[in-house]
């Protein structure tokens, strides 16, 4: 491996080890490290602060790091699917598709009193982004310019979020509280319960991606040539959105939609690795979308204390310009 | 050795686009595909290699269907370039090329160090090793290719397909892919398959073409040799203003109009390189024979040979015919043996060479098979259609051709004796040059030829290739001596400029050779109908005052009917094959065809149909002749399968039916046109001159208007029909057409000079005989064959 590659993994996992300290130290609650140390390694202190940190902020970390990086990687799959980097799960709709599902899912479980678990989640979310995955992959056949099948992917998450919205309105009162918070994206309410469900889920996720890496290597150079080094391009497609789509089911399940995370996280990481070998790029996707989204949930939670921002809009204000700036650097539409 | 062959094979996106290809790609050698852009080269190629499902057939390597086999074993005998290429940033050349090793490495594509060694080998090999860890995006076009040629060579296929793989290069890059893959083929025992543009580059690498035409069929499949001719390059392409060399392959701006390229002649000669021993005692027996018999008859001979070809061979000997016959002599032209694509259909059905049948006019007498006894019609690249006195008698691999020749001598002998009954002096061509002296032996279009009909020789030397005086005195010091004495007269054809400069040279030859040079003959364009005008008209696209379009149907047939209107200035004849095509017409035409029910389909499927009924739905114009009279009916049936035995309705716009029938109505007709109604109202009363030649009968269900006397045509509104041929001929025909068409459009053309058909021709053989009789010898020449006229 070339010096650069390992610098910067090195320096990914340093960033991701200063974030998880500051993020367990920050909060309404300070807790001095020494505190820390005796809650985690000698079981002592008092109870409250025990409570915070054992049942909320370290779930809540293990959380941003995993469904960040699964984020990232999602996006990173798409991206290789379309041959497009400024593919990604929520400019595509495919989010807000999730979204829309798990929505219909809350109010009901709400109308009818029945509690729901993460799995029914995870399935509602994934059922959500297939279709809206389908209906965008239906739309790429037909319009080639890479801008415009933007343009369709962004529209198709409004009218996801209008749909989610108008099945809002027609929640009970006390529930719409915490639906929107949950539709507006946020890392907050999660639970040692859910975190058991989610790394496996994103590990899978990981570990298929990685097994992919060199298809996905072959099939940078064309669908055409991908068959002529004798890859089943059909099964590999399909696995790739699979997979894709799982991952950013599994995030908007848990944290609602969360924008510009799945395309800034993997051109960042290409400009810094300065390689396009999948495996490198989709293994710092994961650091680095767990070093971002670990960032962006601690100023989320931090900036405006105690009030708790959307990490969306966190995300939104990092990722967004980078977009915008990979858009106009391209030179074809 | 692994070969890719391809049987019954038809691609294309849904629907077929090319059906039917049968070609092969064998281990060392190079085969290319060429054609127009969009005609589906690259279909082809997307087929072969897996990437699109064939419509039919099936694809074999080594006897394996590629379809039978999963794409991960097809990988591993084929590999892939094609063009429009994803670029990945970040990624060295090296990255690129390693990622064809694809099926040898693990499943993380890990790059072990016998893949590193074969993937630097490769680059070295093709060239890019020296950017092997540069970005290869910021390569050169060149630089690229390179890469991407490493890339499918790490593979390590057996075969190779690229998709125009010069396209993007400059010519110093051209060149070198091109040698490139010439060296890799042979030297890694590849079979190459491409497509390619560079047709100069194709002649020179290609072990095998593949032509396809630009109605997506597979046109030829044959050695490259067979594919370069001018002509062929040209109607292939459908170029006109531009010219294509058949010697180095370049095309150039059409500055001069060279007559009647002989190329195709050039392999006669390999025809004849080969035969057995055995045979030779029998032939000269033969020869012996038909000596004996030239003794008896008083038919005199002359022979024109050329140092080349192309020489002008063929225009030289219609020149002789004609001059023969101002004479006074009953006079034929002769060539053995003809190789060419395009035959003539004599009015017995019989094919024939096109040239002897331009020298025939020029002669004034009908074309007869017996001018030309024997025809090669090249369908691959080692085989041809044998045609012996104007039949088919089967296909012929060049081998088994040898073998079979000498049988054919009797029958050379026959046709020969036959027209000297009928005439004093018999014109016999050669073909390519005297002098191949690798395939003298058994010869039977040249010396050998001369041999037999005791001629006298001329020699043709053409100077506008340069080197004339080499030509000739190399070609005759090549001869055996006996042959030599057979040259009587030397030939300088194409000369332009002063000739006063020409004459020491001209001095220091007929001493050196002891051969008079009887004629310096200029450069002439002269308008014949021969092969190679056949293809230019038909390709042509002008623009004129008036536009005449004519409807290339696939099977068109007796396409002279038409050239009566091309002596008219703005006046425009073309042939089209493109719907769009037709509203630009002022008069549309549908010609005669071969096969009527055929050609309908053709119309019906291309689009042709609805283009012509909005065309007659604007009451423009529209003749229909012999087929493309029945065409215009309303339904053509066939219940004797004559033409296979389908039925077919027609455009319907004339309320006419046809039945084909098995009895082929053939003779010269003389009549008036009747009741033309419409624009071309002003031809009643008029005669006209012509000749039918159709299978079946047409009648009318319909109250209209007869346009051809004794029911062989009908008109209404501006729809014309007619079984007659040579229609147009007659001056006055062609010329209250075209005032009609003026008149309607308004415009003024000069019509004074207009003549028919016949004399037009005439006129040019006569203006080649002046010019040649005013620069040959003549009394020379009669002198030679035995004639004294003082």
């Amino acid at each position: 491996m070339k010096k650069r590659t390992v610098l910067i993994y090195i320096i990914l996992i340093l960033l991701l080890a200063l974030l998880v300290i500051i993020n367990i130290n920050a909060g309404s609650v300070r807790l001095s490290l020494a505190e820390i140390f005796k809650i985690l390694f000698l079981n002592k202190g008092e109870m409250v602060n025990s409570t915070i940190l054992l049942n909320i902020r370290i779930p809540r970390i293990i959380v941003a790091i995993f469904l960040g990086g699964g984020l990232a990687l999602s996006g990173y799959l798409l991206q290789a699917f379309f041959s497009n980097p400024i593919a990604g799960p929520f400019v595509l709709g495919i989010s807000s598709g999730a979204k829309f599902i798990v929505a219909i899912l809350m109010v009901i479980s709400c109308q009818y009193a029945f509690s729901l678990n993460s799995f029914s989640l995870i399935v509602a979310a994934f059922i959500g982004a297939m279709i809206a995955t389908l209906f965008v992959i239906v739309m790429a056949n037909k319009v080639k310019n890479m801008s415009i099948l933007i343009v369709c992917g962004v529209m198709t998450g409004y009218i996801c979020s209008a749909a989610t919205e108008l099945i809002v309105s027609f929640a009970d009162d006390s529930n719409i509280v915490n639906l929107h918070n949950w539709s507006m994206g946020t890392f907050s309410s999660v639970s040692w319960k859910e975190v058991y469900v989610i790394i496996p889920v994103i590990i899978f996720g990981l570990i298929v991606s990685i097994f992919l890496s060199k298809n996905i290597e072959a099939y940078a150079y064309g669908e055409d040539y991908a068959s002529s080094v004798g890859i089943n391009v059909k099964n590999f497609r399909l696995l790739l959105i699979l997979v894709s789509s799982l991952l950013s089911a599994t995030v908007t399940a848990f944290a609602g939609p969360i924008s510009f995370v799945g395309i800034a996280v993997p051109h960042v990481i290409r400009n810094l690795f300065k390689t396009s070998k999948p495996f490198i790029i989709i293994t710092g996707s994961f650091l680095g979308g767990a070093v971002f989204c670990l960032f962006c949930d601690l100023l989320a939670r931090n900036l405006f204390a105690p009030v708790e921002l959307s990490i969306s809009t966190i995300t939104a204000i990092f990722g967004a310009p980078v977009v915008i700036s990979m858009l106009l650097s391209r030179k074809r539409g | 050795m692994s070969k890719l062959l391809t049987n019954n094979l038809t691609v294309g996106y849904g629907k077929p686009l090319i059906e039917d290809i049968a070609m092969k790609v064998e281990a060392g050698k190079i085969t290319v595909l060429i054609g127009a852009n969009g005609v589906g080269k690259s279909t082809i190629l997307k087929s072969v290699a897996g990437l699109l499902k064939p419509i039919k057939g099936v694809v074999t390597i080594d006897d394996v269907n590629l379809s039978d086999i999963s794409s991960k074993e097809v990988s591993r005998k084929m590999s892939l370039m094609m063009t429009g290429r994803s670029e990945v940033e970040y990624t060295s050349c090296f990255d690129v090329v390693s990622v064809g090793r694809y099926q040898f490495t693990n499943i993380f594509g890990k790059i072990n160090d016998s893949d590193k060694k074969i993937i630097e080998e490769t680059m070295k090999e093709t060239g890019a090793f020296e950017y092997k860890d540069t970005e290869f995006s910021k390569l050169s076009d060149g630089q690229k290719q390179r890469v991407l040629l490493a890339r499918a060579l790490v593979q390590e296929p057996e075969i190779l397909v690229l998709d125009e793989p010069t396209s993007f290069l400059d010519i110093a890059y051209k060149l070198e892919f091109a040698e490139k893959l010439k060296r890799l083929a042979k030297d890694k025992n590849i079979g190459i398959l491409m497509s390619m543009h560079e047709i100069e580059l194709v002649k020179n690498i290609a072990d095998m073409v593949v032509c396809i035409s630009m109605d997506g069929r597979i046109d030829r499949i044959a050695a490259s040799r067979d594919v370069f001719t001018k002509n062929y390059i040209k109607s292939l392409y459908q170029i006109d203003s531009k010219e294509f060399d058949s010697t180095y392959g370049f095309i150039f701006d059409k500055e001069t109009e060279n007559f009647n390229s002989n190329s195709i002649n050039a392999s006669t000669n390999i025809i004849d390189s080969k035969n057995s021993n055995k045979s030779q005692d029998k032939m000269n027996s033969l020869k012996d024979k038909v000596n004996d018999e030239n003794k008896i008859s008083k038919t005199k001979y002359i022979m024109v040979q050329g140092t080349m070809s192309s020489a002008g061979k063929s225009l030289i000997v219609a020149g002789l015919c004609r001059i023969f016959m101002q004479d006074g002599y009953k006079v034929s032209p002769f060539k053995s043996q003809n190789m060419a694509l395009n035959s003539f259909i004599t009015e017995d059905g019989l094919e024939m060479g096109r040239a002897q049948v331009m020298q025939a006019e020029a002669a004034g007498i009908k074309p007869s098979v017996y001018m030309n006894p024997i025809l090669l019609k090249p369908t691959d690249d080692k085989g041809s259609q044998v045609i012996v006195n104007g039949k088919a008698i089967g296909n012929m691999r060049a081998r088994e051709y040898f073998a079979y020749k000498t049988s054919l001598i009797p029958d050379i002998k026959k046709a020969l004796s036959k027209l000297s009954e009928d005439n004093d002096i018999i014109v016999i061509e050669g073909a390519g040059s005297p002098a191949e002296i690798n395939l003298k032996e058994n010869d039977i279009v040249n010396m050998g030829m001369a041999k037999i009909a005791n001629a006298p020789v001329v020699l043709v030397g053409d100077i506008d290739r340069g080197g004339v005086f080499a030509q000739l005195l190399g070609t005759i010091a090549l001869l055996e001596e006996d042959e030599r004495n057979r040259v009587k007269g030397l030939i300088i054809n194409k000369f332009r400029g002063d000739k006063t400069i020409l004459d020491p040279g001209i001095k220091m030859l007929e001493d050196m050779s002891n051969i008079n040079v009887v004629g310096v003959i200029p450069y002439m364009d002269i308008k014949v109908d021969d092969e190679d005008s056949l293809s230019e008209r038909f390709n042509k696209k002008v623009k004129g005052l008036i536009n005449i379009s004519i409807i290339r149907l696939p099977h068109i047939s007796n396409f002279t009917d038409f050239d009566v209107f091309e002596q008219i200035n703005n006046v425009s004849i073309n042939y089209i094959t493109n719907p769009w095509e037709v509203d630009l017409a002022d008069l549309l035409i549908i010609p005669g065809s071969k096969n009527t029910v055929a050609d309908m389909k053709w119309i019906k499927e291309s689009g042709m149909e609805v283009a012509i009924l909005k065309y007659a739905n604007k009451d423009k114009p529209l003749i229909g002749i012999c087929g493309g009279y029945q065409m215009l009916g309303e339904s053509i049936k066939d219940p004797k399968k004559v033409e296979g035995g389908f039925d077919i309705t027609g455009l319907g716009l004339l309320p006419v039916r046809t039945v084909l029938e098995s009895d082929k109505t053939t003779s010269q007709v003389e009549g008036k046109f009747v009741n033309s109604e419409g624009i071309f109202e002003g031809l009643k009363d008029i005669k006209y001159k012509g000749y039918e030649i159709h299978m079946g009968k047409t009648i009318s269900f319909d109250n209209i208007n007869d346009f051809t006397e004794n029911k062989t045509g009908f008109c209404k509104g501006n729809i014309y029909g007619s079984y007659v041929h040579g229609l147009f001929d007659e001056k006055e025909v062609v010329t209250t057409i075209v005032d009609s068409l003026a008149k309607k459009l308004n415009i003024k053309l000069d019509l004074e000079k207009v003549t028919d058909y016949q004399s037009l021709k005439e006129k040019e053989y006569d203006r080649l005989a002046d010019t040649m009789r005013g620069f040959l010898n003549m009394k020379e020449i009669y002198q030679m064959m035995g004639i004294n006229n003082d």
